[in-house]
C-alpha cells in the first residue's frame, strides 16, 4: 500500500512538470499533502499519540488545507491562469524530469544495496522531489511558481526525513512546521506587493538592482 | 539567564506591538540591548541563574564561544538601538511604523540569540531560518519598489539555501544513527562513530545552506542587495551580527569534523570560498558605485577572511575570533555613518557624495576613521587579526598562499580607499551656511564603537583577552 502511494506521489512530479496552469500545481500540492499523510498514518512505527497528531497536523491541515487553499485564493484574487514560458520548453523539461527520476532511482537501488537503515523507495522519491522542485524553480519565471516549488521542495524534505526514520524532537518539528508557515506567508505577502508595485509578476521585471 | 535573554525581548516586542506608545517603543528599544550587555557581563563575571524547566535547558546554553557571540551582538544591538532614535527622528516615522519597527528589531534579534545558544543542530536551523523571516520585513521596511526587490531576493533564496540545510541535517543523522542524537555535546563526544561518507555529504548540503545566510561566495547573491536596501541601523545588524551567528552555525559544524579527525575535507572547501569570496569582493570593489553596496561587498570580503581562519585550524582561531569582532564593530560604526551621509545627501550614489568632511565634518571623520579601522590599519584590531592569519598561513606550511591573500586586500583597500577619499574630499556644492549638524544620537554609538576597537588593538584589556581565549578553547585542534 504505502508503496503504491509512493509511486503516485512520485508520478505527480512528472505531471508538476507538464502542466502550465498555476491552478493545477496548487491542488497536485494538495494531493501531495494528503498522501503525505496517508504515509504517516499508515506508517506508525510508535504508539506516540502526541507525534502522530501533531504529524497529521501537519500534513493533513497545513500541506493539504490550509496552505493550498491559502494559496489558491491569491491565485484567484490575482487572476493568473498559466505559467509564462519557461526558459527550457516543456518537451525538454519532461526529458529532463525523466533524467531527474533515473538518478532516483539509482539513488534508491544504492541506498538499498548499502542498508543505512533507509527506506529505498522514500529515499528515491524525495531525492526526485527536491532535485525537481530545484530544477523547476531555476526554469519557471512566474514568482507564484517559486512559491509553489518551495512548498514542493518542503514536501521532498518532509519525505526525505520520514525515509531515515530519525525522529527529532518535538520542540524542533514545531519550529520547523512554524517557519514553513511564516514562510509562506511572508512569500505571499511579497508577492502581492511585487504585483502590485512592478509591471508584472516573473521573475523579468525585478531588475532595479545590479552592480 | 537564558529565559532572560529570550522572553523580555519577547515580551518587549509584543508590547510594543500592543501598545502603539512612543515612550514603550523606546523603552523596549532601549532596555533589551541593556539586558543583553548587563547578561553579557554578568556571564563574564561566572553569575548564572535558571528559571526553565531542565527539558527546555537542555536545547539553550552558553558555552564559552557563544559568550563571545553573544558579547559581540549585545554591543552591536545597542549600538544600532541608539542610533535607531536618530532614524526615528529624520525620517519622521508614524507611531505605527516605529511599534512595527521596534518589534521586528526585538524578534529579530532574538532569533538570533537563539541561533547563538542553541545546543542542538536542528533547533539551531529552526532559528537561523527565524532570522530570515523576521529579518525581511525590516529590508522592505522603507516600502520602495528595490528594498521589495531586494527583500523578496533575500527571504526566497535564503529559505531555498536554508532548506538545503535541512537536507543536509537529516543526512547528518543518517551517519550519526548510532549516536541517535543531533546535540552538539553528543555529537561532538562520538564524533568518531560518524560515518565518513554521510559526514561528508551533508556537510555539502549545511555549508550550501549556512553559506548562503552567511553570504559567502559564489552565494552571495542576496546580500549586497539586502543590505543596501535596509535601513541603515538594519544593514548594520544584518552584517554585524547576523552574519556572524549564521557563522557560528557553520563553526559548530566544523568542529565535528575536528573531532572526527577528517578535518582536511572541510578546510579544504572554507579556504577555496574563502579566497572566492575575496577575488569577488576584489572584482566589485574596483568598480563600485555605490556606497552601501561597498560595505556589502567588504562584509563578504570580511566573511571570506573569516573562512580561511577557519581553514587553517587551530593557529588561526584566536585571529578568527578577533577579526569576527573587529569586522562586526568597523562594520556597525561604517553603516550607522553611511545613514548620516545617506541623510545628508540623500543619495546612496558615490559621485553624489563630494566634501562630506565640509559639509558634516564629524560624520566626515566617522567614516574615514571606521575605513581604516575596517582595511585593517594599525592600531585597529583587524591589523592584527590579518596579520596573525599571515602568520598562520607560515605556521600551517602554505607561506605561498599570503601572497595571493595580500594582493587581494591591497586590491580591495585600493577600491575601498579610492571611494571614501572621493566623498570626504573634494567640493561641496553647497553654500558654507548649510553645514549639517545632526543629533549627537547619529555620532554617539560609532564613536563608542571605535573607541572601544582602538582600545582592544592598542592594548587589549585583559577580560577581552580571556573571552577570546576562552572562545578558543572551544575548537579541540
Amino acid at each position: 500500500m504505502t508503496d503504491f502511494l509512493i509511486i503516485f506521489l512520485g508520478t505527480s512530479i512528472l505531471y508538476v512538470f507538464a502542466v502550465s496552469r498555476i491552478e493545477a500545481f496548487v491542488k497536485l500540492l494538495a494531493l501531495q499533502g494528503f498522501i503525505l499523510f496517508l504515509l504517516v498514518i499508515i506508517d506508525i512505527r510508535e504508539i506516540n499519540w502526541i507525534n502522530i497528531a501533531f504529524l497529521s497536523l501537519e500534513t493533513l491541515v497545513m500541506k493539504a488545507v490550509v496552505i493550498p487553499y491559502f494559496l489558491l485564493t491569491v491565485i484567484r484574487k490575482n487572476e493568473i491562469g498559466r505559467e509564462v514560458e519557461p526558459y527550457i520548453t516543456q518537451f525538454y523539461s519532461v526529458l529532463i524530469a525523466c533524467a531527474i527520476f533515473f538518478f532516483g532511482f539509482i539513488a534508491a537501488f544504492w541506498s538499498a544495496k548499502i542498508g543505512a537503515g533507509i527506506k529505498p523507495l522514500y529515499f528515491g522519491v524525495s531525492i526526485v522531489l527536491i532535485i525537481a522542485s530545484l530544477f523547476l524553480i531555476i526554469n519557471r519565471k512566474r514568482i507564484i511558481t517559486h512559491i509553489l516549488c518551495y512548498m514542493m521542495l518542503e514536501n521532498g524534505i518532509f519525505l526525505l526525513s520520514f525515509s531515515v526514520a530519525n525522529e527529532m524532537p518535538m520542540l524542533v518539528n514545531i519550529g520547523v512546521l512554524l517557519d514553513l508557515f511564516v514562510g509562506i506567508y511572508l512569500f505571499v505577502i511579497f508577492f502581492n506587493k511585487i504585483q502590485s508595485m512592478f509591471d508584472g509578476s516573473h521573475i523579468d521585471v525585478l531588475t532595479e538592482l545590479k552592480d | 539567564m537564558i529565559s532572560a535573554v529570550l522572553f523580555i525581548p519577547l515580551f518587549l516586542g509584543l508590547c510594543s506591538l500592543l501598545f502603539k506608545n512612543r515612550i514603550v517603543n523606546r523603552i523596549a528599544l532601549l532596555a533589551s540591548p541593556a539586558l543583553y550587555i548587563t547578561i553579557a557581563i554578568a556571564r563574564w563575571l561566572g553569575y548564572t541563574w535558571h528559571v526553565l524547566p531542565d527539558w527546555l535547558l537542555a536545547y539553550f546554553s552558553f558555552d564559552s564561544i557563544g559568550l563571545f557571540f553573544f558579547s559581540v551582538m549585545a554591543v552591536v544591538f545597542a549600538a544600532t538601538s541608539v542610533y535607531s532614535l536618530f532614524y526615528f527622528k529624520e525620517h519622521d516615522l508614524s507611531i505605527k511604523q516605529e511599534s512595527i519597527y521596534v518589534a521586528e528589531i526585538l524578534f529579530f534579534v532574538i532569533a538570533m540569540t537563539g541561533v547563538i545558544l542553541a545546543t542542538h543542530l536542528a533547533l539551531l536551523w529552526v532559528f537561523v531560518e527565524a532570522t530570515t523571516l523576521t529579518s525581511a520585513l525590516l529590508i522592505y521596511f522603507e516600502k520602495k519598489k528595490s528594498s521589495l526587490e531586494a527583500a523578496w531576493k533575500y527571504v526566497y533564496i535564503c529559505s531555498i539555501g536554508i532548506a538545503l540545510a535541512f537536507v543536509g541535517i537529516i543526512l547528518l543523522s543518517v551517519g550519526s544513527k548510532s549516536i541517535g542524537s543531533l546535540f552538539f555535546n553528543d555529537l561532538y563526544a562520538r564524533a568518531s562513530e560518524i560515518n565518513p561518507f554521510w559526514l561528508k555529504i551533508s556537510f555539502a548540503f549545511i555549508f550550501v545552506g549556512f553559506g548562503t545566510k552567511i553570504g559567502i561566495a559564489p552565494i552571495h547573491a542576496w546580500l549586497p542587495d539586502a543590505h543596501s536596501e535596509a535601513p541603515s541601523p538594519v544593514s548594520a545588524l544584518l552584517s554585524g551580527t547576523l552574519l556572524n551567528s549564521a557563522f557560528l552555525g557553520l563553526l559548530r559544524v566544523q568542529e565535528i569534523f575536528n573531532r572526527a579527525h577528517s578535518e582536511q575535507f572541510s578546510n579544504f572547501i572554507f579556504l577555496l570560498t574563502g579566497f572566492l569570496s575575496l577575488m569577488v569582493c576584489a572584482v566589485f570593489m574596483l568598480r563600485i558605485k555605490n556606497y552601501k553596496r561597498m560595505l556589502a561587498y567588504s562584509s563578504i570580503e570580511n566573511m571570506g577572511i573569516l573562512f580561511i581562519a577557519v581553514s587553517l585550524g587551530k593557529p588561526g582561531v584566536f585571529a578568527l575570533l578577533l577579526h569576527t569582532l573587529s569586522h562586526s564593530f568597523s562594520k556597525t560604526a561604517l553603516f550607522l555613518t553611511s545613514g548620516n551621509i545617506l541623510h545628508i545627501y540623500k543619495s546612496k550614489k558615490i559621485e553624489n557624495v563630494q566634501g562630506l568632511l565640509q559639509k558634516d565634518s564629524r560624520t566626515g571623520w566617522l567614516w574615514i576613521i571606521s575605513s581604516l579601522s575596517i582595511l585593517g590599519l594599525p592600531p585597529f584590531p583587524a591589523f592584527i587579526s590579518k596579520f596573525l592569519i599571515i602568520k598562520a598561513f607560515w605556521l600551517n606550511g602554505s607561506s605561498w598562499l599570503a601572497i595571493p591573500f595580500f594582493l587581494f586586500l591591497v586590491v580591495i583597500s585600493f577600491g575601498m580607499a579610492n571611494a571614501v577619499f572621493k566623498m570626504v574630499y573634494g567640493k561641496s556644492q553647497f553654500e558654507e551656511e548649510n553645514k549639517f549638524k545632526l543629533s549627537s544620537f547619529a555620532y554617539l554609538p560609532q564613536l563608542v564603537l571605535l573607541l572601544v576597537l582602538l582600545m582592544i588593538g592598542i592594548n587589549m584589556p585583559q577580560q577581552v583577552f580571556e573571552l577570546i581565549n576562552n572562545a578558543a578553547g572551544f575548537f579541540i585542534n
